[in-house]
């Protein structure tokens, strides 16, 4: 077991964002992770790496409990994650950028350089290695966090919103390349996805959140079919129209 | 090791007209006293190294760390003290009260690190401006520090190297210049280091930092108390160079600001800024003193600086460096 996560609470004020999730996550899994806007699936993501503390129940990573562990611990215990607006650090090449993500696990400057060149190469990034992240477009920018994400040499990798802002052509792109990668690295991958196209092809296995709570999971082509998960979508009377 | 030392003395990784530019640099700067021989001239360039050497400080928490600290001059007074009043008390040699001013400044930003760094932005700002004007006051109000009289330092005769005492102006132009190049070697190696890289991907994006496995807060923390220690050292050379300090002379608000200052105009977060920011405004700050005479009082000079710095700010954030930079772009476009 990867990753588990027990009867998770996060509240906000009086917003309940995540209302008890539970859910297991097997090694070299891919997991999807859908539902409608609003539906707290952010927040599990933020809970899981760090970033929220969770107001109740347990995540246990590889049998360790992690519950209300600050980031860079998580990130340092082997989740690494991609943010839904991307943060890359503007004011350094898209190489640098990288090898930071690799100093996750080195000391030495020439090691996480050789880490870096040979991430960007897997990426399809090694023409732009001395250029500054705003000089590519959005595409691209979206592997420089992939590739720093996976510099830090994750067991589990977190992709938050991927294909957002992609064309289909450069959505289809970034499917081959995490699937490259998820070969090479022997990642387990846990992924929220907009964009359906994206969540169905690549998971295994699919979880459904709508208003705080897991309705439903199961195989993509399965859960796609319930009739509550396009209620959750849609509204009751379309599901019902059905 | 010999990694180490590479990365130390090795500006490889730089283009070439840097490389160039800095062995020009190193010129000047070496044979400068044996070609200038007024005191007026030579003391304009020790002050030029000395801001030099606290421009590459403060560029440590400043420029490379983006967070911008209006207290350096605290760490300066730190230094300046430990070496003036272990000299006055106790016949400490000089050399032996570098690190010991070195270790206040990093003490003192250890322990008022943790709550300031709760502090973002505009708001840390503030902070480290109201942490070093306490320590000024502290210092003229206390009378073990010899108040607003200051530390007055006996004067030796001759050459002495154990005090840094001398009775020509060259040994100070080389003394300073040798610190300025040790510090300027650390700067070096930082930039090339984790750390380095570390700092830097905290001023950039916090949250993408952590993700990447860097505590953001120990990280602040380091890169505020190395730039302290960087800045007590040029303290300490300030105290034998004049023999003669109080709180307004080594600890002013003034100070904070002017080195602040040179490393914004040069060029904040390059290895070259400092030195061009201090190679701009020292001689400034020498001849507007000269020209306004009593006037630099009512501060005439900082509404000089004040518009350079709006310039700056509204042409390019990053500096007569960033300048550089794009041109150069340009011209390989």
């Amino acid at each position: 077991m990867m990753l588990e996560v027990k009867n998770l609470v996060k509240e906000f004020g009086g917003l309940v964002a995540n209302a008890g999730i539970s859910l297991e996550l097997q090694r070299g899994e891919v997991l999807g992770l859908i539902g409608p806007n609003g539906a707290g699936k952010s927040t599990l993501f933020n809970c899981i790496a760090g970033y929220y503390k969770p107001t109740g129940g347990h995540i246990l990573f590889e049998g360790k409990d992690i519950t209300g562990w600050p980031s860079h611990l998580v990130a340092r215990e082997g989740i690494a994650r991609t943010f839904q607006g991307m943060k890359i650090m503007p004011n350094l090449t898209v190489g640098e950028n990288v090898m930071i993500g690799a100093f996750c696990r080195t000391n030495d400057r020439r090691i996480a350089l050789k880490e870096a060149g040979e991430i960007l190469d897997l990426m399809g990034l090694d023409g732009e290695t001395e250029a500054y992240p705003a000089e590519l477009p959005i595409a691209s920018q979206k592997r420089i966090e992939l590739a720093r994400a996976i510099a830090t040499k994750p067991k589990l990798l977190m992709l938050d919103e991927m294909a957002a802002g992609l064309n289909p052509l450069e959505t289809k792109e970034i499917i081959q390349a995490l699937q490259r990668i998820k070969e090479d690295r022997k990642l387990t991958l846990f992924l929220t996805e907009h964009v359906m196209e994206f969540v169905m092809t690549v998971s295994q296995r699919v979880i459904v959140m709508s208003a705080g709570k897991k309705i439903t999971e199961g195989p993509p082509a399965e859960v796609a079919r319930q009739e509550k998960v396009i209620e959750a979508y849609l509204g009751e009377r379309y599901a019902k129209g059905r | 090791m010999r990694q180490l030392l590479i990365d130390i003395f090795s500006f490889g990784d730089r283009p070439r007209f840097e490389k160039i530019g800095f062995l020009i640099f190193l010129l000047i700067v070496l044979i400068f006293p044996w070609i200038v021989t007024s005191a007026y001239g030579r003391a304009v360039m020790i002050k030029f190294l000395l801001f030099a050497l606290f421009g590459l400080g403060w560029n440590l928490i400043g420029g490379y760390g983006g967070q911008v600290d209006l207290g350096q001059a605290k760490n300066v007074g730190f230094g300046a003290y430990a070496t003036a009043l272990m000299i006055v008390w106790w016949k400490i040699p000089f050399w032996v009260t570098i690190p010991v001013g070195m270790f206040f400044a990093v003490l003192e930003s250890f322990l008022v690190a943790y709550p300031m760094f709760r502090l973002k932005g505009h708001y840390f700002a503030i902070a480290t401006l109201c942490v070093a004007l306490v320590w000024k006051e502290l210092f003229i109000f206390w009378d073990w520090t010899g108040g607003a009289r200051g530390v007055e330092i006996p004067i030796r005769t001759g050459v002495d190297f154990a005090y840094m005492q001398f009775n020509s102006a060259i040994y100070y132009h080389y003394f300073i210049l040798f610190l300025f190049l040790t510090q300027l070697l650390f700067m070096n190696w930082f930039r090339k280091s984790k750390m380095g890289y570390w700092v830097q991907a905290v001023r950039d994006n916090e949250e993408a930092a952590a993700s990447m496995g860097i505590n953001v807060t120990n990280t602040k923390v380091k890169a505020y108390c190395i730039a302290a220690a960087l800045g007590a050292v040029g303290g300490s050379f300030m105290a034998v160079y004049y023999l003669y300090i109080d709180p307004d002379a080594v600890m002013p608000l003034d100070l904070s600001i002017l080195i602040a200052m040179t490393v914004m105009v040069g060029g904040a977060g390059s290895i070259w800024g400092p030195i061009i920011g201090a190679a701009i405004l020292i001689p400034l700050d020498m001849y507007l003193g000269a020209w306004l005479g009593a006037q630099k009082r009512l501060g005439i000079d900082f509404m000089i600086y004040a518009m350079i710095m709006m310039v700056i700010a509204a042409k390019e954030p990053r500096g007569i460096w960033g300048i550089i930079e794009r041109v150069r772009k340009k011209r390989s476009r």
